[in-house]
């Protein structure tokens, strides 16, 4: 982590000064102690200012519940039409409607998530914008804590609801022989698709240290992504499936989760070991993009814009 | 990332900020002048010194004014000794820390307020930003309730708590932001124009404010302002900085007798005067003509703007007086026309 786990480095305040509030760490406490302290700290304050931002968008309830129903109706608009074309052409790509609207659960489910939590991350540019990534670096909380925090968009809710009527038809078709395993592996990639999606975020808001014009482009990935992710991989062409799979690792999002839930893993060019993949990808994706993210700050405090 | 700087303190008193040869500079790329792609694309970089080898001190308890035209550097300063910004050179302490290396450590000992944004939650009641501070800063929960108070009480802040920032006016806000500032008790506080579109009770009022706290609480305060009533009424000290250098470290006094002695009385002449004819006041020189309007300049010691607008009333038919005082805009332009004054290096000529 940053700078913050020297030992208090305080022995002289000047008498007569109101001291510093010293932080809450024991005296004798081992580095490691701090360090569950500090992310303790963390995590406890992202609940606080993230219970913060709810509050002030309950403050508009009216407007909230609006804006959630439209765009529930409105994506729900874009399911109907989806399943009347599967109606019309019973399959794509040798996948039924039941399979397609998992593929489409996935994808919708695990980017509803994702913007929900990321706001902050997907807003960044007005942040910098406005000059006020200043007050971020003046609090004794981490950067991506704050960032992260900074906005909760509790709307985004009707997508995520979205993406639950589609797992119901879904279940509902009778495409997925349900076991245990597939039962957990189902909230397993739905996280790690959220991970991926806000990794993603994160890699468009680091663009904003270097040009604010550029933060439409990460746009093609994100909401790309999302479209991307809602139809079987193999109807694209092999360059773009190359691309998704090891560049941007959407394939992990909704494909390859897919085919092992609807048991069609064998016979589908993908190795049985590729169940592991869609957490794995997202893990590292998401290394590399906060990696990217601490270069980002660096340079955003050598050069102040 | 370890380095030993921090600790140990050797002569008190020390200083709380502790500033030699710091320089920032930023690389500007050009754009080519040619047109089309290769003239777009032309890489230049040219060199800007924001800030170069400034040096100085500031005392425990002290409020110090700092001053400068835009773009001087006062900003670039600023976001140095609060840690936002890494210096390209020189050295920096504030309270034992190296700003730009424990950042995080040194977030609980300053408090900052730039004046045209605010640190307050937008959307939500002024004591609910109150309440996420005290979990970021993590006051004890005693501390907090103390300081609270105390500042609901000086600040007056109980008329307008419970309402969202977003419908405060800017003195309200300003409150707050001071608030804001100081839940955690930092022994350090800087201010980039505080006092900023303000009407003149509410810049009373932080002016006032500021210098309970000062005496009260022993809180130094570093502040940049265009104001110079701000610097009149709060700073004893004075550092103005001009293409990123300083020109000026010292008294307020010796420098308003030395550079502000000189103030202008604006006469508005009744009826027709030719523009040759100019005004006769004893002590004062007119410096400029505009049909009936002219303009008187004088020195403070040399006589007193009273008896100057004695003498012109009577010896002139006058519709209309001003009184201008020198601002502090004209006194930086003055000193740095003059070049450096006191004890401090020549200034290198700075880069075109």
């Amino acid at each position: 982590m940053t700078t913050n786990t020297h030992a208090n480095p305080t022995p002289g305040q000047t008498p007569g000064q109101t001291p510093a509030p010293a932080p809450h760490r024991p005296p004798g406490a081992s580095r490691v102690q701090q360090q569950v302290d500090i992310l303790r700290h963390e995590l406890a304050l992202y609940g606080v200012l993230v219970r913060a931002r709810v509050r002030a968008q309950w403050q508009y309830r009216s407007s909230f519940l609006i804006m959630t129903s439209v765009t529930f109706i409105g994506l729900l608009g874009e399911l109907l039409a989806l399943v009347l074309l599967l109606h019309r052409f019973d399959s794509i790509a040798g996948w039924t409607l039941g399979e397609i609207a998992l593929l489409y659960a996935l994808a919708s489910i695990s980017f509803g998530m994702a913007e929900m939590v990321g706001a902050g991350f997907d807003l960044f540019p007005q942040v910098i914008r406005r000059g006020e990534f200043d007050q971020v670096l003046l609090r004794p909380v981490s950067i991506f804590t704050q960032t992260l925090a900074s906005d909760f968009q509790l709307r985004r809710l009707g997508r995520i609801a979205q993406g639950c009527v589609a797992l119901a038809i879904s279940v509902q078709a009778g495409v997925i022989d349900w076991t245990l395993a597939r039962l957990l592996y189902l909230p397993l990639v739905l996280g790690s698709g959220m991970l991926f999606f806000l990794a993603l975020f994160v890699c468009g808001a680091t663009l904003c240290f270097w040009t604010v014009e550029s933060s439409q482009l990460i746009n093609v990935f994100t909401n790309g992504g999302t479209e991307l992710a809602t139809y079987p991989l193999p109807i694209y062409h092999v360059a773009l499936q190359r691309f998704f799979t090891f560049v941007v690792p959407t394939a992990f999002v909704s494909y390859v989760p897919a085919l092992f839930l609807l048991g069609r893993l064998d016979g589908s060019g993908w190795p049985r070991w590729s169940v592991a993949l869609p957490p794995l990808s997202a893990a590292a994706f998401a290394l590399a993009a906060f990696a990217l993210w601490r270069v980002g700050v660096r340079h955003y405090r050598s050069t102040g814009s | 990332m370890s380095d030993n700087t921090s600790t140990h303190m050797h002569t008190p008193p020390e200083p709380l900020i502790r500033v030699r040869h710091l320089r920032k500079h930023f690389s500007v790329r050009q754009r080519g002048s040619g047109s089309g792609l290769a003239g777009r694309f032309a890489r230049g970089t040219r060199e800007v010194r924001a800030v170069h080898d400034i040096s100085f001190d500031v005392q425990r308890g002290e409020i110090v004014g700092y001053v400068g035209p835009n773009g001087a550097g006062k900003s670039t300063t600023i976001k140095m000794l609060t840690g936002i910004l890494t210096p390209s050179g020189g050295e920096a302490v504030v309270d034992g820390l190296v700003p730009w290396k424990q950042r995080r450590d040194l977030t609980r000992r300053i408090g900052a307020v730039f004046g045209q944004r605010t640190q307050l939650w937008w959307d939500l009641p002024l004591i609910e930003s109150f309440n996420l501070l005290r979990h970021i800063y993590r006051i004890p929960e005693e501390r907090f309730r103390h300081n609270l108070a105390h500042y609901r009480e000086v600040l007056d802040l109980d008329a307008f708590i419970t309402t969202p920032v977003r419908q405060l006016s800017l003195g309200q806000r300003m409150r707050g932001d001071l608030t804001a500032a100081l839940l955690h008790d930092p022994p350090m506080l800087y201010l980039d124009e505080p006092t900023i579109g303000l009407d003149v009770v509410a810049k009373a009022r932080v002016r006032t404010f500021l210098q309970t706290m000062q005496r009260e609480r022993g809180v130094t305060v570093l502040l940049t302002t265009h104001d110079m009533d701000d610097i009149q009424h709060l700073c004893s000290r004075m550092l103005i900085i001009d293409h990123g250098q300083l020109l000026y470290d010292g008294s307020v006094d010796a420098i308003r007798q030395r550079f502000g002695g000189e103030r202008t009385l604006v006469v508005d002449l009744d009826g027709d005067h030719a523009d040759d004819v100019p005004l006769i006041a004893p002590g004062a020189v007119q410096v400029r003509a505009d049909g009936p309007r002219r303009w008187l300049q004088f020195q403070r010691e040399q006589t007193s703007a009273a008896a100057l607008i004695g003498h012109v009333s009577a010896a002139y038919r006058v519709r209309d007086l001003t009184l201008e005082e020198p601002d502090i805009e004209g006194i930086v332009r003055r000193i740095y026309e003059a070049g450096t004054v006191g004890a401090m290096p020549p200034s290198a000529q700075a880069d075109a």
